[in-house]
């Protein structure tokens, strides 16, 4: 029995040690490395989980976005194939396979880049090129953003991301594009709203306040929820993108992929 | 965290490496000393049991019933097999025990495989059902299945009481991914069960440790680079294809084992043991000493029934042969309803044969270093590009990460330098489980000795170190255990 007790001793120390260092919800030290936390104590202050099937908390989430009420022009929908270039972090996991999905069955080319923890401040830092680099290399005729996710509980938002926020859309420059919000799973400290400040009217979805079904990181939508995640941002488009593009529901059996017609890049952490 | 803890989350199994399983073990560890040293062994079994049953809830949720259905079922046939004196009836009950067994298995796992095929043979439109497998039903249904057997070949008696059947076959620790149990090995374990001695405790406290390493750290980490490559077959060079293929091997290897490790030091930590189920496979020079490696639990359960039933190397070379691919088709069958698993078991049931067959002609020079280095790459290459069908999304693709390897772009020294300054930790890892599988057997077991020796803080440091490794490589997402799809 004794030694039972000492392994549970070690076990339950080790327990508080992760508890303890995931309170702080990681330690930087130095400016390049991060004690990454458990994230108990994020895991416990969470909304309890809601199931993926509140599909229309989703829509009506949306169409209470800030700036869906912005008062613009909706172009009509452009029925042309596109070049879609889709950018992102790890929220790509989930969006990407769907976004497939609606390019295939709408005859766009897409190239989806997933930087894995990537975040405004990385793909927007001046010392960075990647993303004019895949602009000029692809030309792409549409954009999709997903990031914010890692930036959603910073302070100082607005001089941390502003700056970064600024230059990812110079970058971008007179291309339509969308920028899909963060799935936020705990209020933010202003990501989102300085998002919507930077970006023009009609190419911001605001995915704070839906419902999503997690996985169990807590954070990420799982592959369903996430997929009906980027079913209403196509939903939400024809009547309140700025540039609307073509985005028929995918029906099964998809158009056959054409050679070259989807492209997947993945960039890890620290690359 | 009630919900977090206790109720099932669909696609979220338990797994041993996660934060949610070491929350629950935390809690049921002392009630487990508390019931095994102080209390009756009914209590403990009783216990267990009811921990399992929830652990598989926890997993698959109400698939729990068909566990216990399976158990009642089959205990039940397995002593009217014990007492009947008619060897029809006893005979009846094994066919009515196998076709309830084979037919659920068959059922979530091969229908829609079966259909799929049956479609476009007369031409029709194919619906997939939507089913869900439960985790983990391969592996039981093979325990269940050797269990009925045994009872009814008199090797073993069968249990007095439906508990401890159920507890051999839902013993937490290998219930979801294996190591497959076998009644003879564990149920007199059951019978005379003490709680585990200290250095038992700390060697299975060892193993999970290695367990951990070997998943959460090595498996899951190296599988980011893989992805990329089984997720573009023709999207990288000849090389950067190759170091995936090579990538998914470490892989598969260290996913698989290091569950297992996972498996046998917690069962060891409450006082089982379960028998080994890798013995360094990758040492192997022949297919042969392959098999008798790689996933032990499975290829001897195959050897003792479906090899030997069908009449083993009894019968003449050819049916010995024909009854050896016979059963590497079906071990590959068991991995996954796919034409991909079925070719995977072909090639090794046709690579097996090629062994035996040449056996008798190497002569004396087999034993010579060069030919034993020779052996080695022969194996492994054939083991490694046989992986790339377990792997990779599609027949299809398959196929394309071999070709690719072949006629992509050979990039010259500065492109394998390229290589090496972006994926400089990938490779690091490489190295070093390379380098941790070639040393002498001994070595680990040697280790594991000084662990349990060590102090307690040097314990607990060495699992924190761990666990915080775990953290800082971890991607975005967690990988399931390979296994768990089988």
């Amino acid at each position: 029995m004794r030694h039972y007790k000492e392994l549970w001793t070690i076990l339950a120390l080790a327990f508080a040690f992760f508890f303890i260092l995931s309170y702080f919800d990681g330690i930087a030290i130095g400016d390049s490395f991060e004690l990454r936390s458990a994230g108990f104590v994020r895991a416990l202050t969470d909304a309890p989980r809601k199931t993926a099937a509140a599909d229309t908390t989703v829509l009506a989430a949306a169409s209470d976005a800030p700036e869906a009420k912005a008062t613009f022009a909706p172009a009509p929908t452009d029925t042309t194939a596109q070049t879609i270039l889709f950018i992102g972090d790890s929220m790509l996991d989930g969006l990407s396979p769907r976004m497939v999905d609606y390019c295939l069955q709408n005859g766009h080319k897409l190239i989806s880049f997933r930087w894995y923890s990537s975040s405004t401040s990385k793909w927007g830092s001046p010392s960075s090129s990647l993303l004019s680099d895949l602009i000029a290399k692809h030309k792409p005729s549409y954009v999709f953003i997903c990031l914010g996710a890692n930036e959603l509980f910073i302070n100082n938002v607005d001089t941390k991301c502003g700056p970064a926020v600024d230059n990812i859309l110079a970058d971008i420059g007179s291309t339509p594009y969308i920028w899909i919000g963060p799935p936020n799973w705990k209020p933010d400290t202003g990501i989102n709203d300085l998002i919507a400040r930077k970006t023009r009217p009609g190419t911001f979805f605001l995915s704070n306040g839906m419902s999503f079904e997690r996985r169990k990181d807590g954070a990420h939508p799982t592959d369903p929820s996430a997929a009906m995640w980027l079913d209403s941002v196509m939903r939400w488009m024809p009547a309140h993108a700025a540039q609307p593009i073509r985005m028929d529901s995918p029906r099964k059996p998809l158009p056959a992929k054409a050679p070259g017609q989807i492209s997947i890049r993945i960039r890890q952490p620290n690359e | 965290m009630f919900d977090l803890l206790f109720k099932f989350h669909p696609g979220e199994p338990m797994l041993f490496s996660s934060g949610t399983f070491w929350a629950l073990f935390l809690l049921f560890l002392p009630a487990y000393a508390w019931v095994a040293t102080r209390r009756s062994r009914t209590v403990m079994v009783l216990f267990v049991l009811i921990f399992s049953f929830f652990f598989y809830y926890k997993s698959s949720g109400a698939f729990v019933v068909l566990l216990a259905a399976t158990s009642v079922i089959d205990w039940t046939l397995s002593k009217v097999i014990a007492r009947s004196s008619s060897r029809a009836m006893r005979r009846g009950c094994v066919a009515l025990s196998l076709t309830f067994s084979l037919g659920v298995l068959a059922y979530f796992k091969y229908a829609n495989f079966f259909l799929m095929n049956l479609s476009a043979m007369v031409g029709s439109n194919f619906q997939p059902l939507e089913l869900v497998l439960p985790v983990g039903i391969s592996f039981y249904t093979f325990q269940s299945i050797s269990y009925v057997i045994d009872v009814y070949k008199g090797t073993i008696q069968p249990t007095r009481r439906w508990i401890d059947y159920a507890f051999f076959l839902s013993f937490f620790p290998a219930l979801v991914a294996g190591p497959i149990v076998r009644a003879k090995d564990f149920l007199h374990q059951i019978a005379t069960h003490r709680p585990a001695s200290r250095p038992d405790l700390y060697f299975g406290f060892w193993l999970v440790l290695l367990g951990i390493v070997k998943k959460a750290i090595i498996a899951d980490y190296i599988a980011q680079y893989n992805d990329l490559i089984f997720g573009n077959p023709t999207g990288y060079n000849a090389f950067e294809t190759l170091m995936g293929i090579i990538g998914y091997t470490m892989q598969i290897y260290c996913d698989f084992s290091g569950y297992s490790d996972m498996a046998i030091g917690l069962a060891l930590i409450m006082g089982f043991r379960l028998n080994e189920n890798f013995n360094f496979p990758y040492k192997s020079r022949n297919l042969t000493d392959f098999w008798r490696r790689w996933h032990i639990s499975l290829s001897t359960w195959l050897r003792d029934y479906i090899y030997i039933p069908l009449g083993g190397n009894r019968k003449g070379t050819r049916r010995t042969y024909a009854n050896n691919m016979a059963t590497m088709l079906i071990g590959g069958l068991w991995h996954g309803a796919a034409w991909k698993f079925v070719f995977w078991g072909g090639m090794h049931g046709a690579g097996l044969a090629i062994h035996k067959a040449s056996k008798p002609y190497l002569g004396p020079w087999s034993d010579t270093r060069a030919f034993r280095i020779f052996s080695w790459l022969i194996t492994m290459t054939f083991v490694a590009c046989l992986w790339v069908f377990f792997r990779a999304d599609t027949w299809e693709a398959s196929w394309l990460v071999i070709r690719q390897v072949f006629v992509g772009d050979w990039p010259g020294f500065a492109g394998v330098q390229a290589f090496a300054s972006a994926r400089m930790l990938w490779l690091i890892i490489m190295i070093l489980i390379i380098i941790a599988h070639a040393l002498p057997t001994g070595f680990w077991p040697a280790a594991g000795r000084l662990f349990v020796r060590a102090p307690l803080w040097a314990k607990l440091l060495i699992f924190i170190l761990v666990v915080q490794t775990v953290l800082q490589l971890q991607g975005e997402d967690v990988a399931p255990f390979i296994y768990f799809q089988f």
